[in-house]
C-alpha cells in the first residue's frame, strides 16, 4: 500500500515536469524545425522533421526584406531606454536606500504605486503625449515611452541592492575627499553591479518584446521594431510559411539567448518584483 | 511603503548639517525619475480620469458630457462580452492558472531528478515576446498545417476545426496560449516554500502528519502570500490582456473573445478620446478591486513567522 502510494507520488511527479517541460518548448522547437522545411513540406507533412538544413530563408529575411532595420530599431529602442532608465533608476534607487530627506516616503509610495496602473488605461494620454512631441511614426517615440517601463521594479530591485552596501564605505569615502556624485559613481555603482544587472535585463526583455505601445506608435516600415514587424509579415506573406516560421525565430531566439547567459538574474527579479515587464 | 514613512520621520527632526547640504544633491538624483514618473504615469493617470467625463477627438478642447462615456460603454456591443470574458479568464486564471503554478511548485519542491532545469525551462516561453507567442500560437492551432489537427488526424482524418476562427473554440484557444504558463506563480511559491523553517517541517512529521497533511494544513497555509500576490498577478494580467487577442481572433468570432483592451484601442484609433479613457478608468478600476478583495482574502498583511 505504501509502496505503490511512492510509486503513484512519483509518477504524478514526473508527469507534472514533462508536462511542463513540453508546453515550454515543443512550440519553439517546432517553429524552429518548420523555418528548414519547404513550403510543401510543411503543407504535406506537418509532422515530419525537415530534410535539410538550409539557412537561406534567414539570408532572405536579411536581404530582402527590411530585417536588418527592425533589428536595429529593436536594439536602439530597447538599448538606449534601459540604459538611460537604469540610470536614473539608479539614481533614485541610491538616493532612497541610503539618505533621509522631507518627502522620501512619499516618493517612494508614489514611484512604487506604479506597480498597480495597468499599462493600457494610460495609452490615449501617452500617444498624444508622443504626438505632440513630434515623435509619433518615429522609433524615437517607441524610445521614450519605454523609459518609462519597469519603474517600480526597477526602483526595488536597486534600493535594496543599495540598502546592501554598508554606509561606512560612504563615509570613507568622504574622510578621503569624494563628494556626493563621485561616492556614488565609483564607490556605489560599481558594488551594486547585480541589483543593477538584474533590473536592466528584465527592463531591456521587457522592451525588447513590447509590441502594445510600439503597434500604436509607429506606422512606417522603417520605424517598426522586431514584434511590430513580425505582425505585419504574418498578414502580408501568410502563404511563404517558411519565411515566417523565419521570422518567428529570429525574433525569438534573442529573448532565449540572454535568459541563457543571465538565468539567476532572470529568475531573481521575477520573485523580487512578482510581475512581468 | 508605511515601514518606509515611518522610518523617514525620526531622521527628519535631527538632519545633521552635512546631511543638509546634501539635499540639493539628493533632489537633483531623483528629478530624472519624477520627472518621468509625471510625464508617464501622475499626468496620465489624471487626464484619463478627467477626459472620461467628456467628449473628446483629441484635437478640439474636450467638452464636459457627464456620464455619456460610461453610458455609451455599457450600449457598444461587445462591451458586455468583454466584461463576460474578463470574469470567466478571471476564475480560470485564478483557479486554473494559479493553481497549475501551485501545483508544479509543490512538485519541484520535492526535488524530483530534473526539477532545475524545469524550472529553468517554463521561464523561457516568459523571456519571448508575447505578440511572437500569440503568432506560433496561431500556426499551431492552424487548421491546414499546424501541429495539433495534424496529430487529431493520424486518428481521425476527417477532421478540421479552425481553432481561433470557430465558436465556442475561439474562447478556449486565446485561452490556452497562457493558461499554463504559469512560471511567475511556480517561483513565488517555491520562494515562500523554500523560506518555512525546516524545524517546523519536522515538528509535524514528528506530531504524526502524513505527507499530504503537511501540505494541507503546514505549507500551503504558509505559502498564502505569494499565492495571493500570484493571483493578483494573473488577474491584473487578464484586464491588459492584448496581445494574444488582438494578434489571433481580434475579438472575433462575433464578440466571443471581445476585451477590454480591444474596445480601448479601438476607441484610440477611432479618435474617441473620452470614451477609450472611460474603459481606462474602468480598467484601473477593476484592477484596484481585485488588489483590496485579494489582499483581504488572503490575509496577505499579517506575518507569519
Amino acid at each position: 500500500m505504501a509502496q505503490t502510494k511512492k510509486v503513484l507520488t512519483k509518477v504524478l511527479l514526473y508527469f507534472v515536469e514533462i508536462f511542463v517541460i513540453v508546453i515550454s518548448i515543443f512550440p519553439i522547437l517546432w517553429v524552429i524545425a518548420c523555418s528548414f522545411k519547404t513550403n510543401g513540406e510543411i503543407l504535406s507533412s506537418p509532422l515530419a522533421l525537415p530534410t535539410s538544413l538550409s539557412f537561406e530563408p534567414y539570408l532572405h529575411l536579411f536581404q530582402e526584406y527590411n530585417f536588418p532595420t527592425y533589428f536595429l530599431n529593436s536594439i536602439l529602442a530597447a538599448g538606449i531606454s534601459t540604459f538611460v532608465s537604469l540610470f536614473f533608476f539608479a539614481m533614485s534607487g541610491y538616493v532612497l536606500a541610503k539618505f533621509s530627506f522631507p518627502g522620501r516616503g512619499l516618493v517612494f509610495a508614489l514611484f512604487t504605486v506604479t506597480l498597480l496602473v495597468p499599462g493600457h488605461s494610460r495609452t490615449q494620454p501617452i500617444f498624444s503625449l508622443i504626438m505632440n512631441l513630434n515623435l509619433y511614426d518615429s522609433i524615437w517615440g517607441v524610445t521614450v515611452v519605454y523609459l518609462s517601463a519597469g519603474l517600480a521594479m526597477s526602483i526595488f530591485v536597486l534600493r535594496s541592492g543599495f540598502m546592501a552596501i554598508p554606509k561606512s564605505l560612504d563615509e570613507a569615502a568622504g574622510l578621503e575627499g569624494a563628494g556626493f556624485f563621485r561616492t556614488f559613481w565609483s564607490i556605489n555603482l560599481p558594488l551594486a553591479k547585480s541589483a543593477l544587472s538584474t533590473a536592466g535585463i528584465l527592463m531591456f526583455l521587457g522592451n525588447w518584446n513590447e509590441y502594445y505601445f510600439a503597434s500604436l506608435l509607429t506606422i512606417t516600415d522603417t520605424q517598426r521594431t522586431l514584434p511590430i514587424a513580425l505582425a505585419f509579415f504574418t498578414s502580408e506573406f501568410a502563404y511563404n510559411y517558411t519565411q515566417l516560421f523565419a521570422a518567428l525565430t529570429v525574433v525569438i531566439l534573442p529573448g532565449i539567448i540572454i535568459y541563457a547567459f543571465a538565468q539567476e538574474q532572470v529568475q531573481a527579479s521575477v520573485v523580487s518584483s512578482g510581475v512581468k515587464g | 511603503m508605511k515601514a518606509a514613512a515611518k522610518g523617514s520621520k525620526p531622521y527628519r527632526a535631527k538632519a545633521s548639517k552635512l546631511e543638509r547640504k546634501n539635499y540639493k544633491w539628493i533632489y537633483l538624483f531623483l528629478l530624472p525619475t519624477v520627472i518621468i514618473f509625471l510625464m508617464f504615469y501622475f499626468v496620465p493617470i489624471i487626464q484619463v480620469f478627467l477626459t472620461s467625463f467628456t467628449q473628446w477627438d483629441g484635437f478640439t478642447t474636450p467638452k464636459f458630457n457627464g456620464l455619456t462615456n460610461y453610458i455609451n460603454m455599457f450600449k457598444t456591443s461587445g462591451f458586455i462580452y468583454a466584461l463576460r470574458n474578463l470574469l470567466y479568464w478571471c476564475i480560470v486564471g485564478m483557479f486554473l492558472h494559479v493553481g497549475f503554478g501551485v501545483l508544479t511548485a509543490f512538485v519541484l519542491f520535492q526535488k524530483p531528478r530534473g526539477w532545475k532545469l524545469t524550472r529553468a525551462v517554463f521561464m523561457i516561453p516568459n523571456v519571448i515576446s508575447a505578440a511572437a507567442w500569440a503568432m506560433i500560437y496561431r500556426f499551431f492551432f492552424n487548421d491546414e498545417m499546424g501541429i495539433l489537427n495534424s496529430i487529431i488526424r493520424l486518428i481521425n482524418p476527417n477532421f478540421h476545426v479552425r481553432w481561433f476562427y470557430q465558436s465556442p473554440w475561439a474562447f478556449w484557444a486565446v485561452t490556452i496560449t497562457w493558461l499554463f504558463y504559469a512560471v511567475i506563480v511556480t517561483l513565488l511559491v517555491l520562494g515562500d516554500l523554500m523560506n518555512i523553517p525546516a524545524e517546523l517541517n519536522e515538528a509535524a512529521k514528528i506530531d504524526g502528519a502524513t505527507g499530504w497533511q503537511l501540505i494541507r494544513h503546514i505549507q500551503l497555509p504558509l505559502c498564502r502570500g505569494s499565492i495571493g500576490t500570484s493571483v493578483i498577478a494573473t488577474l491584473t494580467a487578464r484586464i491588459s490582456m492584448y496581445e494574444q487577442i488582438s494578434l489571433t481572433t481580434q475579438g472575433g468570432p462575433g464578440d466571443d473573445t471581445m476585451s477590454l483592451s480591444i474596445l480601448l484601442v479601438k476607441g484610440v484609433t477611432d479618435y474617441r478620446y473620452g470614451y477609450a479613457n472611460a474603459v481606462g478608468v474602468l480598467m484601473f478600476v477593476i484592477g484596484l478591486i481585485i488588489l483590496g478583495v485579494v489582499n483581504k482574502a488572503f490575509r496577505m498583511n499579517d506575518s507569519d513567522y
